[in-house]
């Protein structure tokens, strides 16, 4: 596991990239003009590869037409200096680029009913449609051998190449900047998990249009560049098969980052000229870049992030050698134990204190209130009437055996379960018509079982993603300290399944929740820092303002963090009140702990524990 | 109208096929086989190649039948061995690999140009309330309402049937079961790939017959599939054949024929995102 880059490591990469530009920003010079023709084409087509990194490779969405969205780029291009000679050439690309924008918007429109594969089918249908469009009305002057001139100084190749190259790097850096801020980190966000996204108050739809508009524009900018480098673009570059065969090279390469999608641009156009110097068909390229992409699937990992992981790990072993030689012995891995410290704490209402779990009177501290919420699977009755309240001023133990419902009612309260019936209530207002993006912006916040935070962002990100406002470093530092997470900027894929779970907390609490809902955040986690964990959810009303409702099987943990405790089985709450009263409670032992004698200290033990339960 | 309607019957029935096979080997072995077609266009020309070499018709059929089950199984025992672990769109990733591999393979091998395909079938005309219906149309109905059937009835009552839905839910578990999970992927697959290359026989002597073009003939399958939600047999048949009979239709108006492909795609499209219009949260994230 790498905890932090060593000095120098980020620095070293930075300087193979620096000297990678440099090195292709003067590459042209020494070059012949039938190679500068054959790099300004490998340029144009990285940027079809690194569209595709954004949508599928980032958003996860597999887009199968974004040819079609360099056509339109053409297209629009073509049009232009038509009608209007006099543009100059950096206006034509950019209104090519613009030009994609509404059409990748149209067609990430059925992306946000249709899921998962069934986007390739419609992307694929996209992309047969622009063919049939094209062949039908083609590009304006192809017919008639009007073409695309080149006006002022681009008209010299060596300069169009600049042209390319520098508008390639401009795009490189807005993914990136876009990248490091929410809009480009809910792409990933949506990959990892369209819940988890929701659950985040992030806007999912609008995720994946951003993700389909933002790929429509770099590979618009291509097409447009496509059309001004040859005069004339013929309407088989941007048909179905391009299409297929770029989501290949894209997929191959790694086209998710800048370098991936270069090599995929470079392969794309050196391919076919080496078969061709050495007497092969062309389409002998498109078989070896098939199995290359099989390839790269069965790796999980392009060759960009194969080279990359390679680098990190590296970097780690020099890192461990480095702390080795200095300690003896490996550096070992530990969370930094949490310190208290200040942390912005919302106003704790006043008078908080009456209202108590399983109370029939709703107090107005109450953050949240369930009212005869019922979830039906066909015939089976999952939750059964369930009410209880979460005053703001309490931790709310959630327990019950396997398969009581625990799961099923923190869904249902979080709005995963549209066709729930009964009430859903926070601070007094229902919510029980809102989505579960809406519920979550109004102020439910809840962690999964299964800690489904983004691997590809750093801790710090994460947090600024799930608070949905500008979170000050000083904040994101005080609540990482809060909960015992690791540096905020380390990569969350370094970090260990049971850590990732204090970064979700941490995550739900930076949002400001009313009420937030932990669905077993100390699974994982070794006993001393569930520990910690407990005490810190203990304190998580009076320093934040918000109730928290926690499920959890591990005894120890309800008793040490929780007032009062709700207990369901088989999808009904059998008791309800202060922990101590409900864990003595007769229908409690026998329901839950099998008849075990449960004294002050004594632990269920973990999901192992529930063995024991009789069904 | 009612005629082209009618003749558009023979390319829905076999759209109803090839969505009938999208929907097994979703259902089956989590994989959108993008390739589906392309599998059955590659048995087509092999089949063709040989009756050029001098084979007589029906071992050159047996033959164009046998390479077909032989690539898609082939395909599915890959897909099991080396991506059983994966996700759907990382196995979706490797079909779409494989259908750009099997275009550039069959362009290398059979060339670029349409092939005239010999009808497999006898020219045999039946007249119905004075519509004329050709063999390869009743074939293709009844081919695709009797394979829906057969996998509906089977995946619900018989033991097989049962077997295979606990390879597709739980594969690990149904192997620990003994269940013989390799023979059934290698059987679903064989006969998708079957289906697929009868589906393409049926249609190749009436339609533009290049390799490329016969290999999309996986996208109006797809969408009926995507009719049936990739669960419905029945709704994917009904779904193939309506877009066969759209198309057609619209191929007999002069004014829109130039888009009679894309307008069913499309129609199937917007229909979906009007039905599916409530919030699902499901396992296909």
């Amino acid at each position: 596991m790498r905890l932090v880059s060593p000095p120098g490591a980020v620095g070293r990469s930075t300087a193979v990239a620096m000297v990678a530009v440099v090195a292709v920003t003067l590459l042209p010079l020494g070059l012949t003009s039938y190679w500068l023709f054959l790099a300004t084409s490998g340029v144009i087509a990285a940027f079809t590869a690194l569209s595709i990194g954004v949508v599928s490779g980032r958003a996860g969405l597999i887009s199968l037409c974004q040819l079609s969205f360099a056509a339109i780029g053409a297209w629009a291009v073509a049009w232009l200096s038509m009608h209007h000679p006099d543009l100059p050439v950096l206006v034509l690309v950019l209104a090519g680029g613009a030009a994609a924008v509404p059409f990748g918007l149209l067609a990430g429109l059925p992306a946000l009913r249709l899921r998962g594969v069934n986007i390739a089918i419609v992307t694929l249908g996209c992309a047969s449609v622009v063919d049939t469009l094209l062949n039908r009305y083609g590009i304006p002057g192809v017919d008639d051998g009007i073409i695309v001139t080149r006006s002022g100084v681009f008209g010299d190749d060596l300069y169009y190449f600049w042209l390319c190259w520098g508008l390639l790097l401009a795009v490189v850096v807005g993914l990136a900047l876009l990248g490091a801020r929410p809009t480009g980190a809910a792409w990933l966000a949506v990959r990892r998990s369209e819940r988890s996204a929701a659950a985040m108050g992030l806007s999912v739809p609008r995720a994946k249009l951003t993700a389909f508009a933002a790929a429509a524009f770099v590979a618009g900018l291509g097409g447009a560049l496509l059309v001004v480098q040859l005069g004339l673009a013929a309407n088989q570059s941007f048909g179905s098969f391009p299409s297929l065969v770029a989501f290949t090279v894209a997929v191959m390469f790694g086209a998710r980052f800048p370098e991936g999608a270069m090599f995929a641009g470079a392969a794309t156009v050196l391919m076919p000229e080496l078969l061709r110097r050495v007497d092969v068909p062309a389409d002998v390229g498109s078989m070896l870049f098939a199995v290359g992409t099989v390839f790269a699937l069965r790796q999980g990992s392009g060759v960009a992030e194969a080279l990359r992981a390679r680098a990190s790990r590296r970097r780690a072993d020099a890192a461990l050698g480095r702390s080795a030689a200095i300690s003896g012995e490996p550096a070992p891995v530990a969370l930094p134990v949490a310190v208290p410290v200040a942390v912005p704490v919302e106003a704790t209402r006043p008078g908080a204190r009456r209202a108590a779990a399983g109370s029939a009177r709703p107090g107005p501290a109450d953050a949240l209130e369930v009212r005869d919420l019922t979830v039906r699977y066909g015939s089976v009755v999952a939750l059964d009437a369930v009410s209880f309240t979460v005053p703001a001023d309490r931790v709310i133990g959630l327990i019950g055996p396997n398969g009581a419902g625990k799961s099923t009612l923190v869904d249902a309260v979080s709005g995963f379960l549209p066709g729930h019936t009964g009430d859903v209530r926070l601070g007094g207002r229902s919510v029980t018509g809102l989505s579960a993006a809406k519920r979550a912006r109004t102020g439910i916040r809840r962690t999964f079982q299964q800690g489904l935070a983004v691997p590809e962002l750093t801790v710090g990100q994460y947090l600024r993603l799930a608070a949905g406002r500008a979170l000050p470093r000083a904040e994101v530092r005080a609540l990482l300290e809060f909960v015992g997470g690791p540096p905020s900027d380390l990569v969350i894929a370094d970090i260990d399944v049971g850590t990732r779970r204090l970064v979700d907390v941490a995550a739900g609490l930076a949002a400001r929740p009313r009420v937030l809902l932990l669905d077993e955040p100390a699974a994982g986690l070794p006993a001393d820092t569930s520990e910690l964990l407990a005490a810190r959810i203990a304190e998580i009303p009076v320093r934040f303002g918000c109730g928290v409702l926690l499920i959890e099987h591990d005894m120890t943990m309800v008793q040490a963090a929780c007032s009062d405790a709700v207990v369901l089985d088989f999808g009904k709450v059998i008791a309800a009140g202060p922990v101590e009263e409900v864990l003595a409670h007769a229908d409690v032992v026998s329901a839950y702990l099998g008849g075990q004698q449960l004294g002050g200290g004594a632990e269920a033990g973990g999901p192992g524990g529930q063995q024991v339960v009789a069904v | 109208m009612i005629q082209a309607g009618v003749s558009g019957l023979v390319s829905g029935g076999v759209y109803a096929l090839l969505g009938i096979c999208l929907v097994l080997t979703y259902r089956m072995a989590g994989v959108l086989n993008l390739a589906l077609a392309a599998v059955g266009a590659f048995a087509a020309f092999a089949m063709i190649e040989l009756q050029e070499e001098g084979w007589p018709y029906l071992p050159a059929v047996l033959a164009g039948f046998a390479v077909g089950g032989a690539v898609a199984v082939v395909l599915g025992l890959a897909m099991n061995r080396w991506f059983g672990e994966s996700d759907t769109p990382t196995r979706a990733g490797v079909s779409i690999a494989v259908l750009v591999g099997l275009l550039a393979l069959g362009s290398r091998l059979f060339g670029g140009d349409a092939r005239p395909f010999p009808a497999i079938l006898p020219d045999v005309k039946v007249r119905i309330a004075g519509v004329v219906l050709t063999a390869a149309t009743l074939i293709a109905l009844a081919a695709s309402v009797v394979i829906a059937a057969l996998l509906t009835a089977m995946l619900g009552r018989t033991r097989t049937g049962h077997q295979l839905r606990a390879v597709a839910a739980r594969p690990v578990t149904a192997e620990l079961l003994g269940i013989p999970v390799r023979q059934l992927t290698t059987a679903v697959w064989a006969a998708s790939g079957l289906v697929s290359t009868g589906a393409v026989l049926l249609i190749a002597p009436v339609q533009s017959s290049q390799f490329s073009s016969l290999s999309l003939l996986v996208l109006p399958a797809t969408a009926a599939a995507l009719l049936g939600a990739f669960r419905s047999f029945w709704l994917t048949v009904a779904g193939g054949i309506g877009i066969g009979v759209l198309s057609s239709l619209i191929g007999d108006n002069e004014r829109i024929a130039a888009f009679s492909n894309i307008i069913p795609f499309v129609v199937v499209v917007v229909v979906l995102c009007v039905v599916q219009r409530r919030e699902v949260w499901d396992a296909a994230r």
